[in-house]
């Protein structure tokens, strides 16, 4: 079953982040992800996360997608205007990717190219539209084309929303996004007032994919809420993995059971290791899915 | 007004390969945000003889960027054609002008920002885009164009955390656009999709 007959039935999907390489040698990227085979309904490939540059997702997706992967392909709107990305689109969708994650992308001068001009042609909720206008076979200037997509589009949203975040929610559900995947999620508490928010909202008919790191360390913790907007692992984890004697074995168990714990409250996870997926499999297998 | 800020003077010396030099300086924005005014020209001469140039004059126009009779300037400032180079302490509207008036080559002595104000004496910056649509009053009169480091029209990214901009100190903009259409009982505008920026119109000569 594809991910997305998976998640529009109902039933929880699993889907964990892979990164291109850093330069043309993907055989490292094809290892780690062949670690996770099996265990995951899709491989989520990202687009020069934290503004670092890597190979295209495109065609790290495609070589993914030949060894037999599912793949969702992030689409940022920072390192191209329109017509590159949906000329990126039309190539995604030649190349047989089906699903896509949107989202604005993290600014330049926080990666390893600080001096790069920002894009931003678009915005998240305009690139969805576009994304739709091309599932129906006009582009963003209203011409046809000659063989529309048929994407099956994301974005992604932090679960501490204000009122205008909510708003801009709201937006990208009108413009087509049919799944949202949060930033990391740690207390299910919590993200059950998120979820509770966006049920309130009427948008009942969106899957939502809860954002899993697994935590290593203390120090994996405190670099997570120093360096990633919208994440914060709570002062009492933090003070666990300190006094822990194996914080690897603990960050796999908090893995596993906050999985379970949201099994019952979204419709589904998004494992996003930091570094390796070498603990994945077994948090998955403990989470018992 | 135009936001301006002074090159580091080690750049300004590195650039800067001829001997003998005059100094322009502006009376409008340069002088308001005391990068290009008399002190501050002043300031550059003494450091360009100290540097071992010579600066054979120094004036300070009354708008670098608006030259109504260049042929007055000089008439006033004979020893602008002793010059080899004009080092010029305005934005980059008025070295522009000054370049298409002058034989020489006009070197810039400040980088130019953005378009700002004053408000109650306090110069703010990054108030307008120049995208050439305007539509401000959608967002409060704050716009998102020049404001939001993405541009983002629809609302926040994901780096607005607790009203904090990721990219540096700022407040994220879109927290000040809810508060203010709150405040104008307009809350309910926040929730159109705005269409994609016509770029056609931010540079078209017609």
């Amino acid at each position: 079953m594809s991910f997305r007959e998976k998640l529009l039935s109902g039933k929880f999907t699993v889907t964990a982040e892979i990164s291109p390489p850093k330069g043309t040698d993907v055989s490292g990227m094809m290892k780690e992800a062949r670690i996770i085979k099996d265990a995951v309904d899709a491989v989520c490939v990202t687009d020069n996360q934290r503004a670092i540059m890597r190979m295209s997702p495109l065609a790290a997706c495609s070589a993914l997608s030949q060894e037999g992967f599912e793949t969702i392909m992030h689409l940022t709107c920072r390192d191209r205007n329109r017509l590159g990305l949906q000329s990126e689109l039309l190539g995604a969708a030649h190349l047989g990717i089906k699903n896509l994650l949107v989202m604005s992308g993290d600014y330049p001068t926080k990666g390893d190219h600080r001096g790069a001009k920002p894009v931003y042609d678009l915005d998240s909720v305009q690139l969805l539209d576009t994304i739709s206008s091309l599932n129906s076979g006009i582009d963003l200037s209203g011409n046809s084309l000659e063989g529309k997509t048929e994407f099956f589009s994301g974005a992604v949203s932090n679960t501490q929303l204000t009122e205008v975040a909510l708003m801009k929610f709201g937006k990208k559900i009108k413009a087509g996004a049919r799944f949202i995947i949060t930033q990391a999620v740690f207390d299910a508490g919590r993200f059950s007032e998120f979820m509770d928010k966006i049920r309130d909202a009427g948008w009942k008919q969106t899957g939502i994919i809860a954002g899993i790191i697994p935590l290593r360390s203390e120090k994996s913790a405190q670099f997570l809420n120093k360096n990633i907007p919208g994440v914060k692992v709570p002062d009492d984890m933090i003070r666990r993995f300190a006094s822990s004697s194996a914080p690897g074995a603990l960050g796999i168990e908090l893995a596993a059971d906050l999985i379970n714990e949201l099994r019952g409250i979204c419709h589904g996870v998004h494992i996003m290791p930091i570094g390796t997926h070498e603990n994945t499999r077994k948090i998955l297998e403990m989470a018992g899915l | 007004m135009i936001i301006s800020r002074l090159k580091e003077f080690k750049d300004i010396l590195k650039a800067v390969k001829e001997q003998n030099i005059f100094i322009i300086g502006c009376g409008k924005c340069a002088t308001k945000q005391h990068v290009g005014g008399e002190p501050e020209v002043l300031e550059m001469k003494k450091r360009l003889r100290g540097s071992g140039k010579n600066v054979v004059g120094w004036t300070i126009l009354s708008s670098a960027c608006i030259i109504s009779s260049w042929d007055e300037v000089l008439s006033q400032n004979p020893e602008i054609e002793k010059a080899e180079a004009l080092l010029v302490m305005s934005c980059g509207g008025g070295v522009s002008v000054l370049s298409a008036n002058v034989k020489q080559l006009v070197y810039p002595a400040l980088d130019t920002e953005s378009l700002g104000g004053v408000c109650r004496d306090e110069v703010v910056k990054e108030q307008c885009g120049m995208c050439g649509e305007c539509d401000i009053h959608l967002f409060g009169g704050l716009c998102p164009v020049s404001h939001c480091p993405k541009g983002m029209q629809n609302g926040p990214c994901g780096g607005s955390v607790e009203g904090k901009c990721e990219v540096d100190e700022r407040k994220c903009v879109w927290d000040e656009i809810q508060k203010r259409l709150e405040l104008l009982g307009r809350l309910e505008v926040l929730k159109d999709i705005h269409e994609p920026k016509d770029h056609s119109k931010r540079r078209c000569r017609e």
